[in-house]
């Protein structure tokens, strides 16, 4: 029996954390949540996830400085990132200033998330 | 040498300096006329005059003064190369040495003419007056009088015999020069119009000068106002730009605020349509389909509201680089071919394989050809939808054609405003999709417009859009 995939997602607002979560453990996929940046990377550290979903504007530690924190770590570079957002890209005017791996629209979330994840952690041998 | 602006000059002297240089120089050119004219007197009063006096001596100094302003007019003709800062006090020494070789030659040159009997005795005014001209009052009052004493030493060491007298025979008694009542009568007059014309000169030289500084520190105030006029439009842009700025990121965080709640209420209407919190009856899920269908209507108009302030705000401009047309447009219709299979359209994509760059913002031009595809493709219910580029060195040429239902002829004007909905249409839409990729296309300097029916099909519509070549 292989072991689960870990999935951490980081996002402040609880009831869309709510969403991913039903949505991914109907999945079967081990889920770990953290509602900021700060407790994502700690938790990033911890929990040593396969995949993470970050969402970009969040209080205080926002998405890119949360990315530029897991990037600068040997370890935790190693994770791949789906930056999830309500932000389309004519919000943010231009492309995303950090590398993430995969970038997912919330009002796109479902299918499309759901396919993106299992892309993700098929590369990583799930 | 008024300059508008104490700026140096362009053949490197400062004002101060051109101004003494062109001094020395105007008196060397007047020198030449004057020794010409020494002559010419001279030799008319010989000669048509047969007045008795040697001209021996006059010819000699005329070539002593000759000789003594090519010298000078070397000098001044070199500073040019000279360093800039030397010249002046230089000039001036110049000027003052001149001063003192030319009054003495003058007092010599009458002395060799009858002296006290010269009635040309009275020219030194006009050397004080070219003086009073060019120089500064102490200087001119100095002159006049240094001119007055050499007049009033020659006159007395002829008086008193010290040197000889030298009459001018024929035009003036012998023993003139020893009659004090004419002595004093000439002298006095002499002392009067050299002080009175020092004085004139020295005034109105002196208002003109006055003048000639207000004029300077007058252009000087309007440009130190225009320059604080300038400053302060600067400093109106950049708030103006601040405040664009300010404004641009407001729009952001309205839109991910608008948006993330519907976000959260769409991911929760999914999970239970899909099944993931159990089962349903059908009665439910029409009804939370058609509530995901308003909520998803809804985030379109919300970034559609917020994309037209964005670009009119002129984000688009911050966005743009170089961006190849036919990879954009391979791109987005990737995302449409399942859309198009599914309701059994021919998706045709005509584009070359390499096109020249444009400039654009990639995100931008992707909204417009996503609208005018996804425009096509749902009012196309049979058919084909085909998208074409072009390009020649002017600009580059996007075409969509349908087989749809096409637009009534006295719709096709109002097309592009904002809100405006077709007639004949039934799907939904905000009315606003054509609206801003108008806008787009115009703020990268194009132009779009729509034909109906198609005229290549007779069927349909066309959506054409160009955009300027890069260069």
């Amino acid at each position: 029996m292989t072991r689960k995939a870990k999935i951490l997602v980081v996002d402040d607002d609880h009831d869309f954390v709510d969403v991913v979560k039903t949505l991914l453990q109907g999945e079967s996929y081990d889920v770990v949540v953290a509602y900021n940046g700060k407790e994502g990377v700690a938790k990033a550290k911890t929990e040593n996830p396969d995949l993470m979903l970050l969402d970009i504007i969040m209080p205080e530690e926002d998405g890119f400085l949360t990315a530029d924190e897991l990037r600068k770590d040997p370890i935790l570079s190693k994770i791949p990132i789906i930056a999830v957002s309500s932000f389309s890209g004519g919000d943010m005017g231009q492309p995303f200033p950090f590398e993430v791996d995969e970038y997912v629209m919330k009002s796109a979330v479902t299918k499309e998330l759901l396919g993106k994840v299992k892309t993700h952690l098929e590369r990583k041998g799930f | 040498m008024n300059n508008k602006f104490p700026e140096v000059k362009p053949d490197g002297f400062t004002p101060e300096e051109a101004a003494v240089t062109m001094r020395v120089r105007v008196f060397v050119n007047m020198r030449w006329f004057a020794i010409l004219a020494i002559i010419f007197a001279a030799v008319i009063a010989s000669t048509v005059f047969h007045i008795g006096f040697s001209p021996l001596p006059v010819y000699i100094i005329c070539i002593f003064l000759a000789i003594y302003n090519a010298v000078l007019w070397r000098l001044t003709r070199n500073l040019t190369s000279e360093q800039t800062g030397f010249v002046v006090p230089r000039v001036k020494h110049y000027l003052y040495t001149n001063v003192f070789i030319d009054l003495t030659m003058l007092i010599v040159l009458i002395h060799y003419t009858g002296g006290i009997e010269n009635p040309f005795i009275f020219l030194l005014i006009l050397y004080v007056i070219l003086a009073g001209i060019g120089l500064s009052h102490k200087t001119t009052y100095f002159i006049a009088t240094g001119a007055f004493l050499m007049v009033g030493v020659m006159v007395t060491l002829e008086y008193t015999g010290l040197i000889s007298h030298i009459n001018l025979e024929g035009f003036m008694p012998p023993d003139q020069y020893k009659q004090a009542s004419y002595i004093v009568a000439i002298l006095v007059a002499l002392a009067v119009l050299l002080y009175s014309s020092t004085y004139l000169t020295t005034a109105v030289s002196g208002e003109l000068r006055k003048r000639q500084r207000q004029v300077v520190a007058l252009s000087q105030q309007l440009l130190v106002e225009k320059e604080t006029e300038l400053d302060v439009s600067a400093k109106e842009i950049d708030k103006l730009e601040e405040e664009k700025k300010r404004f641009l990121s407001f729009l952001g965080m309205a839109a991910h605020d608008l948006k993330a709640p519907l976000a959260a209420i769409q991911g929760f209407l999914w999970l239970i349509l899909t099944g993931y919190t159990g089962k349903i009856s059908d009665k439910q899920r029409d009804m939370l389909d058609r509530s995901s269908r308003r909520i998803n209507d809804l985030v379109n108009l919300i970034s559609d509201l917020l994309d037209i302030p964005r670009i009119e705000a002129g984000q688009l401009v911050q966005e743009m680089k170089d961006v190849s047309l036919n990879e954009l447009i391979k791109r987005c219709a990737d995302d449409f071919s399942t859309v198009a299979k599914e309701k059994g359209l021919d998706l045709n994509v005509e584009v070359p394989e390499t096109m020249a760059k444009i400039k654009g913002s990639d995100i931008r031009l992707r909204q417009v050809v996503t609208n005018l595809l996804s425009n096509a493709l749902n009012y196309t219910l049979w058919g084909s939808v085909t998208i074409r580029a072009t390009e020649t060195e002017l600009e580059q040429r996007v075409e969509v054609m349908d087989t749809g239902i096409g637009i009534p002829p006295q719709e096709l004007p109002k097309l592009f405003y904002d809100f405006f909905r077709g007639s004949n249409v039934s799907v939904k839409g905000t009315g606003l999709g054509l609206a801003i990729s108008k806008r787009i296309i115009e703020a990268h300097g194009g132009k779009i417009w729509a034909e109906s029916p198609c005229p290549e099909t007779n069927k349909g519509s066309k959506f054409i859009f160009t955009i300027p070549g890069k260069s």
